[in-house]
């Protein structure tokens, strides 16, 4: 048998290596390039934060196969319309609350987290708050203090985690613009809260 | 670009997706060892894992709906003859890389690292 | 040497190997720390006001992954350390300010686990980011510690690329030294605050992707490497070109495998494909060694002078194989993983792939290390008690994770149909799936499995402690060459 073929070789095998490493991490790069801008707020995927002025709905897209966000009437957040600017320190803090809090350790957050606890992908269109009357005042009072509310059959409830006023509305601002981004139909099947008047 | 998959294939995808990689690994192994052993006779046994695999492979590509779409019937190509092949190509790599060493053992027995 | 034999004598050791064993040292604890936070968390399943509002489960699994990322870490470090003068041939360069960042970091840590325990959240501000967690899984560690670790870090490349620099520059130091790099530096993606969760996400996952998919593999590939030429005599130059294959094949596959991370987080469709693809590529270096290890184990004649190492080695193939491989690869392509996504689907795949590639390779070091310090004192066959000790450990431990992945995959399957497919992951449709007995059972036999890999961690400290005291036979040599 020949010895040192060309493609069994170290020096081979070490270029290789660098080449597929290198050639896999400019093709990294130029996606991220791409794919950046795509999910930058204000753009069609993940809309800007103003987004919460208006109504959002997760709608069954036929011509994509899968439920997409639509963004609808205006319809502001706590009766208050807000610019660009003070919806985005709205949710900044929110976001802020969100890590501070540590919600991922119990929570998923467009299905990254914890298993512990429902995932808050749509929290804010969820039709466990009754109907959207109510839905802003009974979030408020539900992550202030959680827990003499009624959860589940299995005893599992969330903890008071010192959440102020100021916090739970930033809280809800951030859950409901995270509520119009664009996840490819993640969650599948997921029924809105009713939102028609 | 994709079509989610039905309550009722669930468990199709999970299971022929594990004999995917298992068979692949089967027929990896069994055809690794049937040219170690010089045993032909166990060629047969690898390529028949390799039929599993391939069954698997159309059933999942069934199942996940891979079929429906453009691109993802690459996939499932790439797929069958990647597995069919990277064995082949592996062992090719085993023989290359330690010709040398057989070579050298048998010039100089003694001399290591 | 052979007066130290059966005793722990740091004279049985380098430089570097007596910083070593200080890593490992608290790699054990953190270990013995992840498996108890784990415990507690899973217990919280089954009974929820088990520490309600004093140690709630967020605490108790940020601790449990924490713990575990922070161990394994240690156990590279370690590990590194260990195999750096001799494959360097040299001594560690600026080794007393190694063992000070040891000191540093391990108290960086400590502070830091103290503050998860007792600060546990703060208010929604910067301050909270900067002095008590992120919130954000696996890498919660408050700012001023990401900086502390970097600075660590910094310190542990220089160690390495300035020994490797002043010794021998080996093919192994060349991929060890530009991976540790990559490591390091890919650390620095998940060091900003975002508020739009989507760039949130993306880089979190080049963190937490590009490390346990990428550069920790690669990582394992070169301690694999120099395992294979210390322990059974592999040539160098083939070990060499083994690892530049490993490398192709893992970085080939697993950087844009990055991709199957990239459905569901706002990010465009076409990761749809690249995610698929590449995920379908990832089996691929495991197919390969496979072939490589029947190859091997034909082409020499294996004569191994460490059982309980061999033991850890062969299931580190198996665990990497069937977490990785198998458990990833199931529930990897979009068309299912919109259903399996953020289920315990993830946690029984999160549990098996952990410890099959990582937890079983730094243990196979343990064993390692312990030999070399009781001055190569004989690890082979005949160990006293024949050596239940590691055996039962062994044993404890893998069915102990086996166990649990079984149970967290059935109740991820229940989830994935009656949450995600049926109730479309509602608040309704959660719970719903959280109450059914399928899913309670689950998390029943996890706990008693986990039972039962505590056990086993409990008798592999034990192991570790005593194997090879009052020993007096030397080490077997350490292989023949065919």
């Amino acid at each position: 048998m020949a010895t040192n073929q060309w493609w069994a070789s170290e020096s081979f095998w070490r270029k290789t290596a660098i080449w597929v490493t290198g050639v896999s991490l400019i093709v990294l790069m130029i996606l991220t390039v791409d794919t950046l801008p795509q999910i930058s707020a204000g753009s069609k995927r993940v809309p800007a934060y103003s987004v919460i002025n208006y109504r959002i709905d997760y709608v069954f897209d036929e011509t994509r196969n899968v439920q997409a966000p639509v963004i609808g009437v205006k319809e502001p957040l706590f009766g208050k319309e807000l610019s660009e600017a003070e919806a985005e320190a709205l949710v900044a803090h929110g976001k802020l609350t969100v890590q501070a809090k540590n919600c991922m350790g119990c929570h998923t957050l467009l299905g990254n987290g914890a298993y512990y606890a429902p995932d808050l992908t749509k929290a804010w269109l969820d039709q466990y708050w009754g109907s959207k009357e109510v839905r802003e005042e009974l979030m408020v009072d539900f992550i202030k203090d959680p827990s003499n509310k009624l959860h589940n059959s299995i005893g599992r409830r969330m903890p008071k985690l010192a959440v102020t006023d100021d916090e739970a509305h930033a809280v809800v601002a951030f859950l409901k613009w995270m509520s119009s981004i664009d996840t490819n139909g993640f969650p599948y099947n997921f029924k809105p809260i009713e939102q028609e008047n | 670009m994709i079509e989610p998959a039905s309550l009722a294939n669930f468990f199709t995808i999970f299971f022929s997706a594990a004999m995917v990689i298992m068979l692949g690994a089967l027929y990896a192994l069994l055809f690794a060892y049937s040219r170690l052993k010089h045993d032909p006779r166990l060629m047969p046994v690898a390529y028949l894992s390799y039929i599993g695999l391939f069954v698997a492979t159309l059933f999942l590509a069934d199942a996940a709906n891979l079929l429906k779409h453009p691109l993802w019937p690459v996939i499932v190509v790439l797929m069958l003859v990647g597995y069919l092949l990277a064995p082949h190509a592996i062992w090719h790599l085993c023989v290359g890389t330690h010709a040398e060493e057989q070579e050298n053992t048998e010039l100089l027995p003694s001399k290591n690292l | 040497m052979a007066t130290t034999i059966g005793r722990l004598d740091g004279a049985n050791l380098n430089g570097g190997q007596k910083l070593a064993v200080k890593y490992f040292f608290v790699a054990m604890i953190l270990f013995g720390a992840q498996i108890l936070f784990g415990m507690v968390a899973g217990l919280q399943y089954l009974k929820p006001d088990l520490f309600y509002g004093v140690l709630d489960f967020s605490v108790n699994r940020m601790v449990h992954v924490n713990a575990m990322i922070v161990w394994m870490l240690y156990g590279f470090i370690g590990s590194v350390y260990w195999m750096l003068e001799e494959e360097s041939q040299h001594e560690v360069v600026g080794l007393k300010l190694g063992n000070l960042i040891f000191y540093v970091l391990t108290a960086a840590v400590t502070v830091v686990v103290l503050v998860y325990l007792f600060v546990q959240i703060g208010p929604g501000e910067q301050s909270s980011i900067w002095l008590i967690n992120e919130g954000r899984e696996y890498i919660e560690a408050p700012r001023w510690a990401d900086i502390g670790i970097v600075v660590s870090v910094l310190v542990f490349f220089y160690n390495v690329a300035a020994t490797f620099s002043k010794g021998k520059y080996t093919g192994i130091a060349g991929v060890l030294v530009l991976d540790l790099l990559a490591l390091f530096g890919i650390y620095f993606a998940g060091m900003f605050y975002t508020t739009n969760i989507s760039i949130d996400q993306y880089w979190w996952w080049w963190v937490i992707h590009l490390w346990v998919e990428a550069t920790w593999e690669v990582l394992v590939a070169c301690i694999m490497a120099y395992g294979l030429m210390k322990v059974l005599g592999v040539r160098r130059k083939i070990v060499e070109t083994w690892l530049y294959i490993e490398v192709a094949l893992m970085f080939g596959s697993g950087i844009l495998g990055l991709g199957h991370h990239y459905f569901w987080i706002g990010t465009p469709e076409y990761w749809f494909t690249i995610g698929g693809l590449f995920s379908a590529l990832e089996p691929i270096p495991l197919v390969a060694m496979v072939v490589h290890a029947v190859f091997d184990a034909g082409a020499k004649h294996i004569k191994n002078s460490n059982h309980p190492a061999m033991a850890w080695l062969i299931a580190h193939a198996f665990g990497n194989f069937f977490g990785a491989g198998v458990w990833g690869f199931m529930h990897t392509l979009p068309q299912i993983n919109l259903y399996t996504h953020g289920t315990q689907w993830s946690a029984s795949h999160g549990h098996l792939a952990f410890f099959g590639a990582y937890a079983t390779i730094i243990i196979a070091v343990f064993y390692l290390a312990m030999q070399q310090w009781r001055g190569k004192v004989w690890m082979a066959g005949d160990l006293p008690g024949n050596g239940w000790k590691w055996k039962w450990a062994l044993g404890l431990l893998n069915m102990g994770m086996v166990g649990m992945t079984v149970a967290l995959l059935i109740s991820g399957y229940e989830q994935s149909q009656i949450e995600r497919a049926i109730g479309g992951s509602t608040w309704m449709g959660y719970f719903a799936a959280q109450a059914h007995p399928w899913f309670m059972q689950g998390m029943w036999w996890r706990e008693v499995f986990g039972t039962m890999f505590a056990a086993g961690f409990v008798i592999l400290m034990w192991d570790l402690w005593s194997i090879g005291k009052h020993e007096t036979r030397p080490m077997q040599v350490a292989a023949s060459q065919e």
